[in-house]
């Protein structure tokens, strides 16, 4: 059966506006697919001011050991920027501070979901996930997540390499 | 006989003496007990706390997109005012594209901000600096201290917010006793002077005029008696206004009473204190209250129901100036101050509620979220401070538009003014954050919340669900696949033959699926959904975020499901964070009254769908925006915005729903009659009017349209459904899942060995 793609007369409804043209179907926009050693590094890269601000005091909280004060102000960065795959990276890394595996792996799942594939946050991804299944006891989970993170390790040490 | 009556006169000594000491006994005995109730009264907690609850406070940083006027719109909803001086904290000043405030303190849940000036400024529509207002340095990110939304108080119970004398401007202690107990730094809980004064007062008007009751007494009265007036309560009354004073400073008798004082009545909610009434009356803390502004509670210390500001203006102002002459004669204010603050008007704020009991819907989810971790009366009683995720934006964006649109509905359909109702919710799609929530039109009052306990049918809501299904089955769906728009009969055991007809009752002919899902057709959604089965769906659904008990029967296709609002959030929530569920969460910490960290409510997500199917499914929700029953939406909407949404109407037209998102903001919008009888609204009719208002006004921003990894963007070229190049004239992009696009190339590409000739005459004279 072939297509017939045309936009059939919309069922008629009266609506309170008079209907405008719809507009230009938007064309996605296609990113070439990401080179494996390009990409930001870190949060600061493709945070605005605010954000950095807030990345450095989680991981001051980071240091002295308080993840949860770490993981309120990541969240507070969160609300700045949704979808900074940095911030869910960092917030992964405070919930296993936290001892919170499940949710340590889900934000790490939520920053690779964001990252477009960057590697330098995959990789710290990996290693949350691979921490946090460890801790729970997921041996064979475990060693999975290890050799994701591994296999872009060494793609980034063969780019930096070379 | 001279004996006799020695003897008699002993016998009667002996007697009194007697009488006078097992007297004496029982009345020490009885001040030993009144003293007893009266230490413990006051050791401890004095009063059980409401907690407080707080909106999200207002982060400021360059880049944000604020500008001058909605700043300025911002603090005067947070009891700031206009002070070209900016004297105090709570001041702010506009010029142009800069406005200064004197920021008051507050302490965070993570810390601390000290009171500071800052010095912020904008270019267009955005905030382009924040600066620290006396080095100049810049500052990275600054809070605002969050709204007072509301309280959580026990049922006909006191709600208070507690002050410390130390804290307060002279003028309210000296105000008060300058008003109330002229001598009671001097008195030793009675005054004997005032009692004379009083009661020749009283003999001279035949009828009680004046009280001669001193501070203390009337704290004592309302600490632990009745308001009877009888000798005895006035006996006792007196006795432990003496024992209070013995044991307790002046200073901490005054600091009870302007905590403990009945100041107004908000229907079962009693407003006491102080604290309290400033934020009651004025919207803003009591250290930040002008001379007039004081003047008027001293006032109402008198009598809070017969000197009302909101019901009884003439006469409250009339008591201020009263109030206003005795600090003036006092001393308390010079004859300019006094002149200036007769001439100020009342500048109460609010009507029913007032400044505190600004959100009962959004309360109402706060403190059912909070039950499931505290007992009622820590809520009651500790004084607990709640921060939730109340964007004070976003709720006024969404009450102004429903409280507009229903009206011009029922105008433009001739349906009963008042008739409708709506509902709805926003909520960050990340984070499952509730940003703001409407309950029904009466925005003030606490009663049916619609976007939490109505559980109406979803209607086309559902159908994305039926899709998203389809989607997640890449070897035999994509967004290109034919379905038929052909009658359908079910038969199932025991239920009646199901025939389901188009909301048009017209057929179409074969659709694509992303076109049958635009148009929100229900016979190819039907078969579609017979061919991947209702429990499939329902599964879907549930992944999504659906926790009914909808039974898996074909009528789920076209939203024979109930949910709340909120719920539907929560699943459109997980379809707009690509496949990430959040729960709906209102709150975001708790504190002690005290200000310490008591708990975190930390963002919890759980991947429960695949991304990819879910970004097919977006790309088809846009079109649903572009060219099916949401494109009324761009009439309000910049043309640019890449939202993506669905309308659901219900049979009869008894609901009307839409439901959508953009980057991170889902908005869900439900319209209907309590009476559940039939509006003649669908849901692009009803419901989107307001939802396109709200997302205008929210400046939502565009869906991400970065594919995730397994999602390849192919051209496709319309008539044939096959690969397209820039040789063919309406192509356009559509995603597929993993390697399931055509293959085969269209007749119009250069691409296709046969076309071959067609391409070397296009190459000779243009397309």
């Amino acid at each position: 059966m072939s297509g017939t793609h045309q936009v059939y007369p919309t069922v008629p409804e009266p609506v309170i506006q008079p209907l405008p043209p719809p507009p230009p179907p938007a064309t996605p926009r296609v990113l070439p697919a990401p080179s494996p050693v390009s990409g930001p590094r870190s949060a600061e890269d493709i945070s605005g001011g605010a954000v950095s601000s807030l990345m450095k005091q989680a991981r001051a909280y980071m240091g002295a050991k308080q993840p949860d004060r770490a993981a309120g102000v990541l969240e507070r960065a969160l609300r700045i920027e949704p979808r900074n795959y940095f911030v869910w990276s960092a917030l992964g890394q405070a919930y296993l501070g936290q001892q919170n595996y499940a949710q340590a792996e889900s934000m790490a799942a939520k920053s690779n979901a964001l990252s477009h594939g960057n590697l330098y946050v995959s990789l710290e991804n990996w290693k949350t996930i691979a921490a946090a299944r460890q801790a729970s006891g997921d041996k064979a989970g475990a060693q999975e997540a290890q050799a994701t993170a591994d296999a872009i390790q060494a793609r980034l040490s063969a780019a930096a390499g070379g | 006989m001279a004996s006799f009556s020695r003897k008699l006169g002993l016998l009667l000594v002996s007697a009194l003496v007697l009488l006078l000491s097992v007297g004496g006994v029982l009345l020490a005995a009885y001040l030993i007990k009144l003293d007893g109730q009266i230490r413990q009264r006051f050791a401890g907690a004095r009063w059980a706390l409401p907690a407080q609850v707080y909106a999200a406070p207002q982060e400021l940083y360059a880049g944000l997109g604020l500008s001058a006027a909605e700043l300025a719109h911002e603090l005067d909803r947070l009891g700031y005012r206009q002070d070209a001086e900016l004297p105090a904290a709570g001041t702010y000043r506009l010029a142009g594209q800069r406005l200064e405030v004197q920021l008051r303190g507050f302490a965070f849940w993570d810390g601390a901000q000290a009171p500071q000036k800052l010095s912020i400024s904008f270019t267009g529509n955005s905030l382009s600096s924040v600066r620290d207002g006396d080095s100049g340095q810049e500052r990275d990110i600054v809070r605002l201290d969050p709204m007072l939304i509301g309280s959580i108080y026990p049922k006909q119970g006191e709600d208070r917010v507690l002050i410390k004398l130390s804290d307060l401007p002279a003028l309210v202690p000296k105000g008060l006793v300058a008003v109330e107990d002229h001598d009671f730094y001097s008195h030793a809980g009675v005054s004997i002077k005032a009692i004379l004064r009083a009661s020749f007062a009283n003999l001279r008007a035949g009828h009680v005029v004046q009280g001669g009751s001193t501070i203390t007494q009337q704290l004592i009265k309302n600490f632990f008696l009745s308001s009877s007036q009888t000798w005895d309560r006035k006996i006792n009354e007196a006795l432990m206004a003496v024992l209070l004073e013995s044991h307790y400073s002046k200073d901490e008798i005054l600091e009870a009473y302007l905590n403990e004082v009945h100041l107004g009545q908000d229907g079962n909610r009693a407003v006491h204190g102080f604290g309290l009434g400033a934020q009651f009356y004025f919207n803003k803390p009591l250290s930040e209250l002008r001379p007039h502004e004081v003047a008027l509670l001293v006032g109402l210390v008198k009598g809070a129901s017969y000197y009302n500001p909101r019901r009884n203006p003439q006469r409250a102002l009339d008591r201020r100036n009263v109030v206003l002459g005795v600090f003036r004669d006092e001393g308390l204010l010079n004859e300019q101050e006094y002149r200036e603050s007769l001439a100020m008007p009342l500048g109460v704020v609010g009507g029913r509620g007032g400044g505190v009991e600004r959100y009962p819907a959004f309360v109402e989810l706060v403190k059912r979220q909070l039950e499931q971790q505290y007992k009622d009366e820590d809520l009651t009683n500790e004084g607990l401070r709640i921060f939730t995720t109340l964007d004070p934006h976003a709720q006024e964006v969404l009450e102004t538009h429903v409280l507009d649109v229903l009206p011009q509905l029922e105008k433009a359909r001739r349906i009963k003014p008042g008739l409708l109702q709506a509902s709805g919710v926003i909520t960050s799609a990340d984070r499952g954050e509730v940003l703001a929530l409407v309950g029904g039109r009466d925005l003030r009052y606490p009663g049916f919340n619609r976007a939490l306990d109505s559980r109406r049918s979803i209607g086309s809501l559902a159908k994305p669900f039926v899709y998203l299904t389809a989607l997640q089955q890449p070897e035999r769906y994509n967004l290109e696949t034919v379905l038929p728009d052909e009658p359908i009969e079910v038969r199932q055991a025991g239920a009646a033959l199901w025939a389901p007809r188009n909301y048009d009752k017209q057929l179409h002919g074969p659709q694509h699926l992303y076109m049958a899902l635009a148009q929100s057709l229900n016979l190819p959604t039907v078969h579609l959904g017979l061919e991947l089965g209702p429990a499939a769906v329902l599964k879907t659904m549930q992944s999504a975020g659906y926790s009914g008990d909808a039974k898996a029967l074909p009528s789920i296709f076209l939203g024979a499901v109930d949910a709340s609002p909120l719920e539907v959030a929560q699943m459109y929530g997980t379809l707009a964070a690509g496949g990430f569920q959040a729960p709906p969460s209102a709150i975001r910490e708790v504190q002690t009254k005290e200000g310490q960290p008591l708990k975190r409510f930390p963002l919890q997500v759980r991947q429960t769908l695949p991304e990819g199917p879910i970004y097919l499914l977006t790309w088809a929700l846009q079109k649903v925006m572009q060219l099916g029953t949401g494109r009324a939406a761009y009439s309000l909407l910049p043309a640019d915005t890449v939202v993506a949404g669905k309308s659901g109407t219900t049979d009869d037209y008894r609901d009307s729903w839409f439901a959508g998102f953009g980057a991170d903001r889902v908005t869900v919008i439900w319209v209907g009659r309590d009476d559940n009888q039939s509006t003649g609204l669908s849901g692009s009719a009803g419901a989107l009017p307001i939802w396109a208002r709200v997302m205008r006004d929210l400046h939502v921003r565009s869906i991400d349209p970065v594919p995730p990894a397994g999602v390849e963007e192919v051209l496709i070229e319309p008539a044939s459904g096959l690969r397209a190049d820039e040789h063919c004239g309406n192509a356009f992009s559509v995603p597929y899942l993993g390697d399931s696009a055509p293959q085969e190339w269209a007749p119009c590409t250069g691409q296709n060995p046969l076309s071959a000739p067609l391409k070397w005459l296009r190459d000779i004279f243009g397309n």
